[in-house]
């Protein structure tokens, strides 16, 4: 009966370590086949033109076989660059003041806010850009700085999407604030540096890895998000010159440009080599904040 | 515990199977995806055949011509609301269309606009509309309407892949990527954008800029009157853009020229085999066409919907 036992655990112990490294071998593999598949898919686009022509020219018209991505690509650079600036500061600050200063409530309140701001769906957040920030900055914000625009633009984007990567930021930010060792910041004290002193010295050096992560993590949210941009963003192929101008997304291109893969040439294989482009930008943004992270650990 | 353990294992390695077994053939539910300008018939259709066979279920979605064709071709929809013409690339895919009612695009601005007046009086021409849709702006109000004025034109434009959009480019001589503008995602969403532009101009299918149970224009927009003689003024025989019955009747009879007046279509993969399609698009084809006129669109003739039937035969 024993034995029977014993061999029975053994079993058990032995299926759940294959199904373990099974589990996590496949996770390993996943960005990987997204890659392949993604060059695969793209391979006649890439098989005709030289990637660097692609990239570099800004000719598009699909009609005419003509490819060049550099628009689209400028386009996201600037609205994830945008919704950036928009929107770390703001986590970065208000994280420190809810970590360090605020009530207890006053942070539980905000833990709140962030999960029903991360709930809500991306076309809630397109549609309220739409009736609410198109409007105002078409009307208000671009006068003031002495441009026309429809409202529909660069800037209208950015703001969307620096809202909608508020909650993963902020939420991330928090968490490493507060796993910073009480000890570090009482020693910080007792040697008669300030609170704020302690705030910059201590926990901002002390979390940096953290704060590069969740920052990343806000950016690459923000490349990819789809449809609330293209609702927003005005979907004309140009390189805006400034941000009251309307740009043109990779992610946009796909979303918009779905229903014409089967009638023009080469489409499909055009819209799979943007979805390549974005996979390449996430990757190289991650070995740009890994190289970081890894700078100051050394 | 061990039982759990099993009935968890097998509920896993099975799970696959479950997702593929909900899209496959179920003979009660049929998907309809596609063109902005024929879902709030479709949705029509889909509500009345309801009430009589109480089993079927529908699953209508609008994303624009294009995301139907694309839809169908890849075997994600059923059918494919479709408001275009077929290009020859598309052809050889091997698609049936049925034409089931007829529509069109109109040229729409803003109530706000304040050379609304003129507009209305003077209209624009084909070449004037063209002038402005292929340039995507850059062109002043005044310029065209004959007076002093430096408001800059704005266009706007379909981001989708519309047919609404084709059909219009098709009227100046195009293809929907010729026209320049502002792009904004599908046809309600464009409706609003022009509303809410002062200078603005765009295009809207019939059934987005008049509402069907009142018969007027929907709030905030208006139509630019098409002046298709270039005598620089709207003749009594170039103005029925004031309500739905008007523009219907317009479309119909040919005063308003096609295209933008076109025939919208359901689309399958190949002549449909699976019964319940074919039994719905028959009742679309015969009994449901009553509903088009109340739904804002012009029936199709007589003859033209018998060699529609005939391809299901």
């Amino acid at each position: 009966m024993t034995i029977l036992f014993t061999i029975r655990q053994k079993w058990v112990d032995r299926i759940s370590n294959g199904w373990l490294n099974a589990v996590t071998f496949f996770m390993l593999l996943l960005p990987l086949a997204i890659g392949l598949g993604l060059v695969i898919e793209s391979f006649p686009l890439l098989h005709k033109y030289a990637f660097t022509q692609l990239i570099g020219s800004s000719d598009w018209s699909p009609m005419d076989g003509k490819f060049g991505f550099y628009d689209f690509i400028v386009g996201s650079l600037w609205i994830t660059l945008l919704s950036f600036f928009l929107s770390a500061p703001v986590c970065l600050l208000t994280a420190i003041y809810l970590t360090q200063y605020a009530p207890g409530w006053l942070m539980k309140l905000m833990y709140f806010v962030i999960d029903v701001l991360a709930g809500i769906p991306s076309v809630v957040y397109g549609a309220w850009g739409v009736l609410v920030i198109v409007p105002l900055i078409g009307a208000y914000v671009a006068p003031i700085f002495g441009f026309a625009s429809t409202g529909y633009c660069l800037l209208s984007g950015g703001v969307v999407l620096a809202i909608m990567s508020v909650p993963y930021m902020l939420n991330m930010l928090m968490e490493v604030l507060l796993n910073i060792p009480v000890e570090l910041k009482e020693a910080s004290l007792s040697l008669g540096a300030t609170y704020w002193e302690t705030i910059k010295h201590v926990l901002l050096k002390q979390g940096k890895s953290g704060i590069i992560a969740a920052l990343n993590l806000g950016i690459s949210k923000a490349l990819g998000e789809t449809i609330a941009v293209l609702m927003v963003v005005g979907n004309v192929v140009q390189v805006p010159h400034n941000i009251f101008q309307a740009a043109y997304p990779l992610p946009a291109l796909i979303a918009n440009n779905y229903g014409d893969m089967m009638s023009i040439p080469m489409y499909a294989s055009a819209l799979m080599l943007s979805a390549l482009l974005l996979f390449i930008i996430i990757i190289l943004f991650n070995i740009l904040t890994n190289a970081l992270v890894y700078q100051r650990n050394k | 515990m061990n039982l759990h353990k099993i009935i968890r294992t097998v509920f896993f390695i099975t799970m696959p199977l479950y997702f593929i077994s909900c899209n496959s053939a179920n003979d009660n539910s049929i998907s309809i995806s596609g063109a902005f300008a024929l879902y709030p018939l479709g949705i029509k259709w889909t509500e009345q055949y309801k009430k009589l066979h109480p089993t079927i279920r529908f699953n209508v979605s609008a994303g624009g011509a294009g995301k139907g064709l694309t839809d169908v071709i890849a075997g994600a929809a059923d059918i494919a609301m479709f408001s275009r013409e077929l290009t020859p690339e598309e052809t050889r895919k091997g698609v049936v269309l049925f034409a089931v009612a007829k529509d069109a695009v109109v040229p729409t601005f803003s109530t706000k606009n304040p050379y609304s007046n003129l507009i209305h009086h003077k209209g624009l021409t084909q070449d004037q509309l063209k002038a402005i849709y292929f340039s995507g702006g850059n062109i002043t109000w005044g310029s065209l309407l004959d007076t002093i004025g430096k408001d800059n034109i704005s266009v706007y434009t379909r981001s989708d892949a519309a047919g609404a959009a084709d059909t219009w480019a098709a009227y100046l001589g195009g293809k929907q990527s010729n026209i320049k503008g502002t792009g904004i995602y599908g046809d309600p969403g464009l409706a609003d954008a022009i509303a809410n532009s002062i200078f603005g101009i765009g295009f809207n299918n019939v059934a987005y800029v008049y509402d069907v149970n009142t018969g007027r224009k929907r709030p905030g927009i208006d139509v630019v009157p098409i002046d298709r003689n270039n005598n620089r003024m709207i003749d009594a025989d170039e103005n029925f853009y004031n309500n739905t019955d008007s523009i219907l009747a317009a479309i119909s009879d040919g005063r308003y020229p096609s295209p933008p007046a076109r025939n919208l279509y359901f689309l399958t993969k190949g002549k449909p085999t699976n019964t319940a399609i074919i039994s719905f698009l028959k009742w679309v084809l015969t009994d449901g066409q009553q509903y088009v006129k109340a739904a804002g669109y012009v029936p199709l003739p007589k003859e033209k919907i018998k060699e529609q039937i005939e391809q299901l035969n």
